[in-house]
């Protein structure tokens, strides 16, 4: 039976200063589906990735992302949408660096009006569920790049998303570093049933996924 | 808007939090100091007429005697009317007018400068019963003087002695210190008024310089509402004429010469220019540590922060900057006033003021009231800083916030 459609894009053009870095895309996935997009460096997985998740818009073509089409929405309802529905992952984890590991995790909940105890509450669940209960009120600078990850995947979940996008999530670590995150990630997809969309340019790291999409010069080419 | 987030951003960025807050401290300070300082110069600037209660003192030019015997009017003051002085009584925002007669007197062993005084008034001279170091002060119209204590000592007056004045002898009640008064209204010798009246009035020599009658006077102490000195004064050179010579705490001031004092419009200038630099010194600082936080603005928008969230977050982090710079630059200006205060100034006497022929030695030269420049703080002023810091703050948050939180996070967040 098929799963219903948590993300569809269209004809997905970008174009920088007359470079198309993106031709005509189109492409969808499955709530709860991991998959992977893979390409040499340069060819627009992650302008691809941006505009999927909502950080950017393409220059043509259309997107949905869990019923909405967000191509059409301004900056303030994107952002609020991607609060409510999206998580990210990133190559350089992006913590910030004043803040504490259970902070950082309940960074999106900032301006929403909730008590500090329910907010720190579940920031302490994900960050246990990550195995860094022990790493609470450390700072990003006191923590391992595994660590910074795991923390990152907890601020991902904090508003439990339906989709998690992941650029690079290990793209930073060692391989052993690296396995154990991607671990975790297909455990999110497993058994919370969290869709996740990851760029990668690691063959064994994009053959965790489900499905692999390829990308060549701004196309999908599989 | 999250204080903790605020807090932690403040505490764990030392270097950026100290470099915005010192820069608009050291602004805010020189703008409360510069005008404190041209506070206390106006203050200083009231002392000489102050201290015998008196905001002007009003007295009229005449010609210089044909012969300098008995008494006569120094040149800077001589008669002013009994009808005159009535009318300025009548004038608006006037609270009370002191009168005084001051003659010099030329007799055969002696030159003295002579003031007639109301004893009973608190307007003027009559302040020197404070300073009385032997005998008592004087009586209301009995004939009896009062000697200062450095011209009984050159003399060798003692109280209970005869003073010879213009033909008439007065016996001596009190000695008087008024080296720590006033440099205005003091002389040699003190009458009460109506006996240094009856003296002016039988001098041909003085009569035939300037009419005299017995109720007449020649110096004017007159106290006024503070917000009206200016129109006062206006009033007061129309109702005199020409040779009239009006000293209000202004005369004072032009008189000191320093900059602060002469013109507000400089202390305004100054105080801008300084709270301009500051407030530059702020949002260059400031603006550098938003740049340098572009990345984390990038991920905030990304997990869901809006612009009104980021901008309400750079609001209130420079916001509270600013306060705590309002708080330190007041304490660094109250530190400035504290040793300032130590600073003594010697505020010049108009020389129409000096009660001294310039012909005697030591007549000609210019004579200074000193004292501690009086400085303080005050709270409207302190307040209005205060404010300022939180708005220059305030401005900038909101400024940079809005420009800052217009990046795109794809932008910054592109890994390496």
């Amino acid at each position: 039976m098929s799963r219903p459609s948590i993300l569809t894009a269209e004809n997905l053009s970008k174009n920088y200063n007359g470079l198309l870095v993106l031709k005509g895309v189109s492409l969808a996935m499955e709530s709860g589906e991991f998959v992977s997009l893979v390409g040499k460096s340069g060819c627009g997985k992650t302008t691809l990735l941006s505009i999927l998740s909502g950080l950017e818009r393409p220059t043509e073509g259309k997107v949905v992302l869990n019923g909405k089409e967000i191509t059409a929405a301004s900056e303030d309802d994107l952002a609020l949408f991607r609060r409510e529905n999206v998580g990210f992952v990133f190559q350089s984890f992006n913590l910030i660096p004043t803040l504490s590991a259970w902070e950082n995790v309940a960074l999106p909940l900032f301006p929403v009006k909730m008590a500090r105890e329910q907010r720190r509450k579940r920031a302490v669940e994900l960050l246990e569920m990550m195995e860094m209960g022990h790493r609470l009120d450390h700072l990003p600078w006191a923590l391992s790049g595994g660590e910074k990850q795991r923390v990152a995947i907890a601020r991902a979940l904090i508003n439990s998303p339906k989709i998690i996008f992941a650029d690079e999530p290990t793209g930073n670590l060692d391989s052993r570093t690296g396995e154990a995150i991607m671990d975790i990630l297909s455990r999110l997809n497993r058994e919370e049933g969290v869709a996740i969309l990851m760029v990668t340019h690691e063959q064994e790291v994009a053959s965790k996924a489900e499905r692999i999409i390829r990308m060549h010069d701004g196309e999908v080419v599989s | 808007m999250d204080l903790r987030y605020l807090f932690k951003e403040l505490y764990h960025q030392q270097r950026r939090t100290l470099a915005s807050i010192l820069g608009l401290s050291v602004g805010i300070a020189l703008l409360i100091i510069l005008n404190a300082v041209s506070i206390a110069y106006r203050e200083a600037a009231h002392a000489p007429l102050r201290e015998i209660g008196a905001d002007i003192t009003v007295q009229r030019a005449g010609d210089v005697p044909e012969e300098l015997t008995g008494a006569v009017f120094p040149c800077s003051a001589v008669t002013i009317r009994k009808e005159e002085v009535e009318t300025i009584q009548a004038i608006a925002g006037v609270q009370g007018v002191g009168r005084a007669l001051l003659l010099w007197v030329f007799d055969p062993e002696r030159v003295s400068i002579l003031l007639g005084i109301e004893t009973e008034s608190s307007l003027g001279p009559a302040i020197l019963r404070f300073s009385v170091t032997e005998g008592r002060f004087l009586d209301r119209g009995r004939p009896e003087a009062m000697v200062d204590v450095a011209f009984a000592r050159q003399f060798g007056i003692r109280v209970g002695d005869t003073l010879p004045l213009a033909g008439k002898k007065f016996p001596v009640v009190g000695i008087v210190d008024a080296s720590q008064a006033a440099k205005i209204a003091v002389a040699n010798v003190y009458l009460s008024l109506q006996e240094a009246q009856a003296l002016a009035v039988s001098s041909k020599q003085l009569q035939s310089v300037s009419p005299f009658d017995p109720d007449d006077v020649n110096l004017l102490f007159i106290k006024t509402e503070q917000e009206r000195i200016k129109d006062v004064a206006a009033s007061l050179r129309e109702i005199m004429g020409k040779k009239s010579q009006v000293a209000t705490p202004d005369s004072f001031l032009k008189l000191l010469g320093s900059l602060f004092a002469i013109s507000e419009k400089f202390t305004m200038a100054a105080s801008l220019a300084a709270i301009l630099v500051a407030g530059l010194m702020a949002f260059k600082t400031m603006a550098g540590n938003i740049a340098e936080r572009a990345r984390e603005i990038g991920v905030l928008k990304a997990v869901g922060w809006t612009h009104r969230d980021v901008v309400a977050q750079m609001m209130a982090e420079s916001v509270t900057q600013s306060l705590v710079a309002g708080i330190m630059g007041i304490l660094i200006a109250f530190a400035g006033a504290l040793g300032l205060g130590f600073t003594q100034v010697s505020i010049p006497i108009p020389w129409e003021m000096s009660p001294t022929p310039h012909f005697l030695p030591g007549g000609g030269e210019q004579i200074f009231k000193t004292i501690r420049l009086p400085m303080h703080i005050p709270w409207t002023l302190a307040g209005f800083a205060m404010l300022l810091s939180i708005l220059i703050g305030g401005m900038t948050g909101g400024l940079l916030g809005r420009h800052i939180s217009r990046i795109k996070p794809s932008e910054v967040l592109r890994h390496e």
